[in-house]
């Protein structure tokens, strides 16, 4: 089924905090949020509902949505919460758009690292009767995704290691302030190196966006049109799942690909941003998103097809890699695909960009999996 | 763009108590989904999406435990996401599951959830984290002060009395006793409520809600979908939500937002749910209402905010009947939140209640000729309002 009409994305913002910074958190929202309406050229006033997506453990506070009411300017408005990943807020308030009930919304989520162990807030997760004892936090599901694919893939950790440096070699022409080193907090689980991952950082993403109505009225140009949409998820036992694969995936991706009328990727996707968790994961995903195929990734990865200068740039922010607010990262792809179609993307913009893909994932092994397709105009099956 | 009809086709819930040592979390969740899917008559191919309603992960000591409830809901492989509005979260996952269908992603949508409350200990610890670490949290704040807080500025502004409040939960007890699914369900009187101990001035032991463990869920579909399988259904014509602040402080005192006596952004939300139902004036049109209560005190500003009575007019209305089963228009015929509080579902119940009093199906506590009603959940630190119009 295709949704009843189409949303554009009209405002964006992205916010790292420095280490330095002494900024709250709900300074660091509010700011966000402005900085995002700004960019749509709108006030709070113009926004119909809210959808935040934040996460409890990290935030150390048992309701987090509770702490945006003020900050996102949620009083006397309408707020909805998707707690489970940050891009199922931009899935609700697209819902929320295309059921014609709303004209406007705003979507925050964020990521503090003020929990004084991600790793153990991430172990909580985990069933508490079998597999809470287990060191399991989302590198752990991670690196046992990963070597599940290595054993399949000979070579693979060394074409991961060669795929990280492209990716952060993207991310060095763009991120000054972040840093590029890599690493994590704390010991890495095998096969993942310093250079696979980057340790957590405090960051948040606000998003604008408003129906094909709101944006024909107003006479908006130079939005980006969510024309494919489509998120599902993998059973919560990881000892249930086959981590070779992304069945999830292949379902978000056959809807997304299908209300966009895209039946080409690598000839009409112009650039890409995916949840590059690691290395390993940036690969799978490229497979079944068919923008390079399993037996192919060895010569892409030595091509170049992924860097910024390629034919089909991916990741040319540096990714979840070089800028990694654990909970948002999803949302900061859908983001920073937009701001590549609004030709807002500074200096990792990749020229001309006109059809961009947008993947998240979320939870352990990529259990949740979102993917979208955003384009200069409305295609696909109701433009 | 006109709103589509959304119809509800199923409905399960547990028969809540406090504690469930014979079923695991997703085991009560997947008890409340077996019950909606026998209603509907479906099979789980037929599902398109699911919303998971869960609140506080903490309530159930597991973090993000919707993803543990994947299979109990039969969402492998399908569209999912979870919504947390706190106490609202019930109702707003209905809302989401509303808006899966109205958008045009999804024919039928399951939205289900379960909570443990009896065995988590203490809520009101778990709810203590809600607030601010710096400011509020170690008062020390928990929902029972929060709202005895409303209580007392009720009392203030109204003339409610602690009697009026012990009727509040006479009625409800009675409500309950004729409901097979609520926890409690021993009739009380006003003397006994009265001698009951205080918990947080004026709020008393038989004036608050249970710690309820139980599951809820229910199956949702278009129009179309209703009517190519000739399904029975009951309608959801009104959705509306609306938020306050966070910091209790905004809502007191000088320069206060809001009254924190009344229910503001309820009745916002109320009004926004009535405007998109076509109800004008909802006391000739409104049949029966399921109100999110939690506290004795609190169904009083419900109601006023629903517009089922003028401001600060509940009290003699109540005390004369008007909203027990049998009056004008019945308020929490189920029993209640005061009766029946598993958080994650809470506010999914009050909807679940007013959609089988609509479509007739709700036993010994059946509404008489109830045609259209109201629900409503509260989230938050009294913060986040839900509320739903279904009619027959």
């Amino acid at each position: 089924m295709s949704l009843k009409r189409k949303t554009a994305v009209i405002g964006t913002a992205i916010l790292a905090q420095p280490g330095d910074d002494p900024r709250s958190l709900e300074e660091l929202l509010y700011d966000v949020v402005q900085d995002a309406l700004r960019d749509a050229d709108l006030t709070i006033e113009d926004i119909d509902g809210i959808v935040v997506g934040s996460n409890d453990q990290f935030d150390g506070r048992a309701i987090s949505i509770m702490a945006a009411s003020g900050s996102v300017g949620g009083v006397d408005r309408d707020i909805l919460s998707t707690p489970s990943a940050s891009e199922h807020a931009l899935v609700m308030a697209t819902l929320r758009i295309a059921s014609g009930l709303y004209e406007t919304h705003l979507i925050v989520s964020w990521s503090t690292t003020e929990a004084s162990s991600l790793s153990e807030a991430q172990r909580l997760g985990a069933d508490p009767y079998f597999h809470r004892r287990l060191p399991l936090d989302e590198n752990a599901g991670t690196a046992l995704q990963a070597n599940v694919m290595a054993s399949s893939v000979p070579g693979l950790n060394d074409l991961a290691a060669k795929l990280a440096a492209n990716t952060r070699s993207n991310g060095a022409r763009t991120r000054s302030s972040v840093s590029l080193k890599g690493g994590a907090l704390g010991k890495l689980p095998y096969p993942l190196t310093d250079e696979m991952v980057t340790a957590p950082v405090t960051g948040a993403v606000a998003m604008v966006i408003a129906s094909e109505d709101y944006v024909a009225e107003n006479n908006l140009t130079g939005v980006a049109w969510i024309n494919g949409m489509g998120w599902a998820t993998e059973t919560g036992y990881l000892g249930d799942r086959n981590l070779n694969e992304a069945l999830a995936l292949e379902v978000a991706r056959d809807r997304a690909y299908g209300e966009a009328g895209l039946t080409s990727p690598l000839t009409q996707i112009d650039v890409a941003e995916l949840t590059d968790v690691s290395p390993y994961q940036e690969l799978m995903v490229s497979d079944v998103l068919g923008l390079s195929a399993r037996a192919d990734w060895e010569t892409d990865v030595a091509s170049g097809l992924f860097s910024a200068d390629s034919n089909l740039p991916v990741n040319p922010s540096g990714g979840v890699l070089c800028f990694n607010p654990v909970f948002c990262t999803g949302l900061i792809r859908i983001a920073e695909a937009a701001n590549q179609i609004r030709g807002c993307a500074g200096k990792h913009q990749v020229s001309g960009a006109k059809t961009a893909l947008a993947h998240a994932a979320s939870g352990f092994a990529m259990m949740y999996q979102c993917v979208l397709i955003l384009g200069a105009e409305p295609t696909g099956e109701i433009a | 763009m006109k709103a589509p009809r959304v119809g509800i086709i199923g409905i399960g819930q547990s028969v809540f108590t406090r504690r469930r040592d014979d079923a695991s979390y997703p085991d009560l969740v997947r008890e409340a989904v077996v019950l909606a899917m026998t209603q509907c008559g479906l099979d789980f191919d037929a599902i398109d999406g699911t919303v998971y309603s869960l609140s506080p992960d903490a309530m159930v000591g597991i973090g993000n435990a919707e993803r543990l409830g994947v299979d109990a809901v039969g969402g492998r492989y399908k569209p999912f996401l979870r919504i947390n509005t706190g106490g609202a979260t019930g109702i707003s996952s209905v809302a989401a599951a509303y808006y899966h269908v109205a958008s045009g992603a999804c024919d039928v949508v399951l939205t289900a959830g379960a909570d443990k409350v009896g065995e988590c200990g203490d809520s009101q610890t778990v709810l203590n984290k809600i607030w601010d670490p710096i400011y509020e949290r170690p008062l020390p704040q928990g929902t029972i002060t929060m709202l005895a807080m409303s209580g007392v500025r009720y009392q203030q502004k109204y003339g409610m009395t602690q009697e009026d409040m012990a009727r509040v939960v006479v009625k409800n007890r009675y409500h309950a006793s004729l409901n097979s699914n609520a926890h409690l369900r021993k009739e009380v009187t006003v003397e006994d409520v009265m001698a009951s101990r205080h918990i947080s001035w004026p709020i008393k032991l038989m004036d608050c809600c249970p710690q309820s463990s139980g599951g809820g869920a229910m199956v949702l579909a278009s129009e179309a979908f209703i009517k190519a399988n000739k399904l029975d259904a009951v309608w959801i014509t009104g959705v509306g939500h609306c938020s306050e602040t966070y910091y209790l402080g905004d809502r007191m005192g000088k320069g206060q937002l809001a009254d924190h006596a009344d229910a503001y952004a309820l009745s916002k939300s109320i009004r926004r749910s009535y405007q998109m139902a076509g109800i004008t004036n909802p006391q000739k049109e409104i049949d029966v209402a399921e109100l999110y209560a939690p506290f004795s005190n609190t169904e009083f500003h419900s109601i006023e905010a629903a517009g089922l009575a003028e401001i600060g007019t509940a009290v003699p209305q109540l005390n004369e009947g008007r909203y027990t089963i049998g009056g004008d228009i019945p308020v929490n015929p189920s029993g209640g939140t005061l009766c029946t509080n598993a958080i994650a579902v809470t506010a999914m119940i009050r909807v679940a209640e007013v959609a089988l009093q609509v479509w007739g199906k709700a036993g010994a506590h059946q509404v008489k000729g109830a045609q259209r009603g109201v629900a409503s959940g509260n989230g938050g630190d009294h913060q986040f309002f839900g509320t739903m119009i279904v009619e027959s």
